[in-house]
């Protein structure tokens, strides 16, 4: 290797841990020509090795193996959701291995504890620090964008470049040309605030990204205005019925399936209801080989089953849901304040009271005066029709929620089902039963479902089941969707930390509106007989969505840490070819190259997980604990914190030097004085370290109050309470945390318009496009034959761990796309060869994998592989598109309005289809 | 015979197939030269080709009384620790993607998540391997050095790393191929219980770090301990391929899978996924009143009732999966 060529070396320490290749390929091993049975005869000396042996000191041989100078507490910021702690072992100041460290405090007695948490990812963590992908110095791009041609620069001239370029934006383009993308808080919240912060004080769009990777549960912001909220894991033993749905507990919940599997023989039965035949269906009671993008149906057959054998909790439907509610047939809309009195209000809404034999408000409304959902004695009517008279006069004709919904699904019969579903018909009359039976009952929910185009409308109908069973707000039952670290506890202090001048003063963009808009997408589909763009425009009109930057201009930079945004973004050829172009500077800050670093202009080394202060915390659990360092920043990385306090300090330096007045930004009243930038940053002077970063954060937030970073480096802690205006039920000692106890028990209205869970929305799109009641709607895919499916799995955390030689030769060395046997013969596919996948969008070539599990008139890819490793052509990501539907676009409509990673269009990318062919190679 | 037998229990309907154990035992022991290819601690998907491919059914092991003939695997059986060149792509300008090397063909877990076909229905389940530290251990017989023992206060058998001398007569009398040469230092290599763990208390690496806390730790002999009660007393672990007659000290917990579609409310044992045929190969006959045990133990706790024997199962924290007793089994050397 010419090293003359390579920026990262010199680079005198050898290879950490290189092993060395064997070098007799295929042959037997060498040696070993005697006979299959030795002569014993011939033994040397007189002792049975059976009984004792006598030459035992050689034994420390292996003790020395197991020794290490130092130990160090820290964890992992992949967004796996995982938030394990771990403690890193550390040998003559080099970290040689990690193991979990087992010491979460137990909730109760009864409950299985959460030791060990941790993965085969998170154990071979110390084999990236010091692999060849591992940055070492600040890299400028000579070649061009991917090519992988670099020069090693100074922290200084890189800094320079970086804050010069995006000075000049702000003053000639704008500073909503500057875009910034980083990912899960929770995962290393200190981490993340570094660069917000930065984008706080110039103006910058923070781009949102849970909505963007589709992990967002958009039935969830509908139907009970929150963004997600789920039991901690612990909860799942509490039920006696598990619901796998969508959700490959065994690959991707590696620390947390434990919990499932424990609560079998505690008595729980397990449904899993998935396409393939994968390695959490073979551990169920009951497998769903269910086709795919067909999961609504199910549901809402499931649904009419339930109400057909009145298997619903009634006094939960009529108080916890909008199920009650009155509707006027005509308009489709709720029954509001405003139909029946002049200058009524909008946002009252109406049940029949059997008792009064009237329509009464309901309480708990947006509108209403009571800040509560109880019913004070009143009997809400679920069914029949009944006459209102209305302001102007005349009487109308009402009905429920119930009634429409039983009218929405009457045609979901068990044999349309089963047909739809290809599942049996006695098998899914069982599931209702048991269903409505077993209590208490949980859907476990993952991206298996969510990643379809019609995801809010697969989580409206799976919610519904939970509450006509009366689940949702007790241990063990629920809807509890878990893909991705989304959400943060110590919620409030992370606000204060991230967007110190408040959240107003921020400019948030959701990256899937802004990734089609600043694009060549094109997604050729019509909703209702238009074209997206139409909904799009109708929405940024309306004030629904924001789209920056305004007016049709375009970014210019793009600030990328924590992330790996081409890799995984959806038509990452598209960007390539359009976005990329359009942008003057993209930075990556990054402890590893990944395919989004190779495609930037300048890569600034970070410190990796073992080599930084911060804190991580999952939905999974209700713990905190600390990232730590056990060696310091590895060459010439830094911590993200200390990289943007350079970077800030380097802006206000150029800004001094340039003599730059100060900047107004009239969209904020802000007049942002650059040459102080440093000092706004640091909170002026008050947070300069990450570890004053850590102690900010806890110290600001109800769940952590009194906690420092110190304490929580000797052991994980769970918090200590919930603050209301994040969370929705108490964090109680000795139980598991499931949320909406809040509503359940106190009767604290739900966050919706109606204040209930609310299954019904009027809002004119959804009305329009026949979504105001969950319903099935068939995937929107393409003219190809086989459903093109990239879900999450063991192997990697997206796409980290991806690159990973201890990974990759625990699998088949690269990327491989799985494809039931059928499939392939039609193909004249074998196992192992190399195959071309493509499409009308594009195509890449890897290796089959013939799979019996997967589901025929389907392939699979698990997703993140990194574009530059084992494709010979293409990525996973070369088939597929942006595609937006609208009814994710709108806002103003009571909860349902935009909000960063809480509602905003999702980046959908299940409804892709391909045809396979082998490959000339 | 040694004084006391550390043991293993694997309950296979908790595992994941997710190879923590395999991570964990690689980073602490086969992180060294000539270790690259080794997985000292394996997890194959059954059935299967395992790992090594077919060590199942190319010998090894006791016959009346006398060792078995075996080929040896080749590094193909094993499969290649692959190497990759990150740096021509990703500093160096060069356009080549960055390939596996030498070109995959087989690997240690190659056929993974296939399983079988039981007519339309396929079926799998995970079998995590380590040494089964047997108390008739074949290569410790066919050892012409006497370099293998068992350690007679805790039945560990290791193989002296002084004393080797590579002849790997070893390899070929072990009927579960579980040891490995290392052809840097020209010794053969193995699973050693993680001897320098237990004797200072802590449990093996494989078992501490298992996220699905499958394993359960003790000393066969020690009426406390979780192997002795599952092995012994609940009688639902049964060891892999008694006939091999080595007499392993790892026990398994045999894996149900879901009943085949349209056969749920029926028993497991009407028309099963896993055919009984393939569980009796893997852990003889006796594997059928183990499955009717389970099966009964499972049905009762669901219908609201209690099973010991599941209860322990469930393991709900280390001190219920793991009995270490370094104090216990201490011996004078």
């Amino acid at each position: 290797m010419n090293d003359r060529n390579n920026p990262q070396k010199p680079f005198s320490r050898r290879s950490f841990i290189q092993t060395a290749a064997m070098t007799a390929a295929t042959l037997a091993l060498p040696g070993c020509s005697r006979n299959e049975k030795p002569v014993l005869t011939t033994l040397t000396g007189d002792f049975d090795p059976l009984r004792s042996y006598p030459y035992r000191g050689w034994e420390d041989f292996y003790r020395k193996i197991w020794t290490w100078d130092k130990v160090v507490r820290s964890t992992h910021s992949a967004n796996c959701t995982g938030s394990c702690s771990w403690n890193v072992y550390v040998r003559n100041g080099v970290m040689v291995r990690e193991e979990q460290a087992a010491d979460y405090p137990r909730i109760n007695a009864e409950l299985p504890d959460y030791n060990p948490r941790g993965c085969q990812k998170g154990g071979c963590f110390t084999e990236y620090v010091y692999s060849p992908q591992r940055l070492r110095y600040p890299l400028i791009r000579t070649g061009e964008r991917g090519e992988g041609k670099w020069r090693r620069a100074t922290w200084d001239e890189a800094l320079t470049m970086v804050a010069e370029k995006l000075l000049d934006n702000i003053y000639n383009y704008g500073p909503d040309t500057n875009s910034f993308f980083s990912v899960i808080p929770a995962m290393s919240p200190v981490s993340f605030c570094a660069g917000s912060r930065l984008a706080h004080y110039i103006g910058g769009v923070f781009l949102s990204f849970y909505d963007w990777y589709c992990d967002l549960p958009p039935g969830e912001p509908l139907t009970w205005g929150v963004q997600t909220e789920a039991c901690e894991c612990a909860d799942w033993f509490n039920s006696k019925y598990i619901v796998l749905w969508g959700s490959n507990i065994s690959q991707t919940r590696i620390p947390d399936a434990h919990f499932a599997y424990e609560a079998r023989y505690n008595g729980a039965k397990l449904v899993c209801i998935s396409p393939d035949y994968n390695s959490s269906a073979i551990h169920a009671d009951l497998y769903f080989r269910i086709n795919p993008g067909t999961d609504a149906i199910l549901a809402l057959g499931v649904a009419k089953l339930l109400i057909d054998r009145n298997l619903i909790d009634a006094p939960y439907v009529k108080e916890q849901t909008d199920l009650p509610l009155l509707v006027l047939p005509g308009t489709k809309r709720f029954l509001r304040e405003s139909d029946l009195k002049n200058g009524g209000k909008e946002d009252i809404f109406y049940f029949w009271d059997t008792k009064q034999q009237r329509a009464v408000p309901t309480p708990g409304s947006m509108g209403s005066e009571q800040k509560t959902i109880q019913l004070n004695g009143a009997d809400p009517a679920l069914t029949g029709t009944f006459q209102v008279q209305l302001a102007h006069g005349n009487t109308a004709e009402v009905t429920t929620v119930f009634e429409l919904l039983k009218k929405e699904i009457a045609g979901y019969t068990v044999d349309r089902v089963a047909e739809r579903t290809g599942l049996p018909p006695n098998e899914i009359e069982l599931f209702a039963k048991e269903l409505g039976t077993r209590k208490p009952a949980m859907i476990i929910h993952g991206a298996g479902t969510n990643h379809w185009f019609h995801n809010d409308l697969s989580n409206r109908s799976l919610i519904l089941l939970v509450a006509l069973t009366g689940n949702t707000g007790k241990n063990g039952g629920g809807f509890n969707h878990y893909v991705g670290q989304e959400r943060i506890w110590p919620e409030q202090g992370f606000f204060k930390l991230a967007f110190p001048e408040t959240r107003k003063k921020q400019r948030f963009q959701n990256t899937t509106l802004w990734s089609y808009v600043h694009s060549t997408n094109k997604d050729p589909h019509l909703y209702n007989g238009k074209p997206i763009e139409w909904y799009i425009q109708e929405s940024v009109k309306n004030g629904w969505m924001p789209l920056w930057p305004k007016n049709g201009r375009k970014p210019r930079a793009f600030v990328v840490w924590r992330a790996n945004y081409l890799n995984q973004a959806k038509g990452n050829e598209i960007l390539e070819s359009s976005l990329w172009k359009d942008l003057d500077l993209i930075v990556d800050i990054n402890y590893r190259m990944d395919t989004t670093a190779l495609y930037s202009d300048v890569v600034l080394p970070a410190a990796s997980y073992y080599e930084k202060v911060d804190i991580n915390s999952t939905d999974c659990h209700s713990y905190i604990h600390p990232f730590g360092k056990a060696c310091e920043p590895l060459f010439e990385s830094k911590t993200d914190w200390d990289i943007f306090h350079a970077l800030a300090e380097k802006m206000a330096e150029v800004a001094t030097r340039k003599n730059l007045k100060p900047f107004h930004d009239d969209a904020f009243d802000w007049t942002r004085d650059f040459t102080q930038l440093a000092h706004d940053w640091t909170g002026k002077g008050a947070i300069q370290t990450d570890e004053q970063a850590v102690d900010f954060l806890l110290g600001n937030a109800e769940e952590t109050k009194g906690m420092t970073y110190k304490q929580i480096q000797e052991k994980p802690k769970r918090f200590i309470a919930t603050d209301p205006e994040s969370w929705n039920s108490d964090i109680e000692e000795g139980v598991a945390y499931t949320p909406f106890k809040h509503q359940l028990e106190k009767k604290r209205p739900w966050r919706t318009l109606t204040g209930r869970q609310q299954f019904y929305i009027d809002h004119p799109w959804y009305i329009e496009l026949g979504e105001a009641l969950p319903t099935f709607k068939e995937p929107v895919a393409e003219k190809y034959p086989l459903y093109w499916n990239t879900p999450h799995g063991r192997w990697s955390i997206h796409s980290t761990w991806r690159d990973h030689r201890a990974m990759l030769r625990l699998q088949r060395g690269g990327p491989i796309v799985y494809m039931h046997p059928d499939d392939a013969r039609k193909r004249g596919l074998q196992d192992n060869d190399w195959v071309r996948i493509h499409n009308e969008v594009g195509h890449c070539v890897c290796r089959l994998q013939i799979l019996p599990g997967e589901q025929p008139g389907r392939v699979t890819m698990y997703h993140g592989w990194e574009k530059y490793l084992g494709f010979k052509e293409g990525g996973w990501q070369s088939l597929t598109y942006i595609k937006i539907k609208p009814t994710q676009l709108i806002g103003k409509y009571g909860h349902v309005n935009f909000r960063l990673n809480y509602w905003g269009p999702t980046g959908n990318n299940r409804d892709i289809k391909v045809e396979v062919e082998k490959a000339k190679v | 015979m040694s004084k006391h037998q550390y043991a293993m229990v694997m309950d296979l309907n908790k595992c994941l197939g997710c190879q923590t154990c395999t991570i964990a035992c690689k980073k602490l022991w086969t992180d060294r030269d000539g270790t690259g290819y080794m997985y000292w601690n394996n997890v194959e998907t059954r059935p299967g080709l395992g790992y090594p491919r077919q060590w199942d059914r190319i010998g090894g092991g006791w016959k009346d009384g006398s060792l078995q003939p075996s080929p040896l695997p080749t590094m193909d059986d094993y499969g290649h620790a692959w190497e990759y060149n990150y740096e021509q792509r990703l500093y160096e300008g060069k356009k080549q993607p960055v390939m596996p090397s030498p070109e995959p063909k087989s690997g240690c877990n190659w056929d993974e998540d296939v399983g079988g076909m039981n007519e339309d229905e396929n079926y799998f389940f995970y079998l995590p391997r380590i040494c089964n530290h047997c108390t008739h251990p074949a290569c410790l017989e066919a050892c012409p050095r006497k370099a293998i023992y068992k350690r007679e206060e805790d039945g560990i058998v290791v193989i002296d790393q002084d004393r080797c001398q590579g002849y790997r007569y070893c390899i070929k009398a072990c009927p579960y191929k579980k040891i490995y040469f290392n052809e840097v230092t020209g010794k053969s290599e193995k699973c050693i219980f993680c001897y320098p763990r237990l004797e200072k208390g802590q449990v093996n690496a494989c078992a501490a770090q298992c996220p699905g806390r499958l394993r359960f730790v003790g000393l066969l002999d020690d009426p406390e301990s979780p192997v002795h009660k599952l092995v012994l007393v609940h009688k639902i672990a049964l060891p892999l391929f008694p006939e091999k007659g080595t007499q392993p000290n790892v026990f398994y917990v045999p894996p149900f899978n879901p009943p085949k579609r349209e056969n749920y409310g029926n028993s497991i044992q009407e028309d099963p996924r896993v055919p009984l045929d393939y569980l009796i190969y893997l852990f003889g006959p006796q594997v059928k009143d183990v499955m009717v045990r389970l099966e009964a133990e499972l049905k009762k706790t669901q219908e609201g009732g209690r099973s010991e024997a599941l209860q322990l199962l469930i393991g709900r924290d280390a001190e219920t999966r793991f009995h270490v007793r370094p104090e216990f089994v201490q011996i004078q050397l």
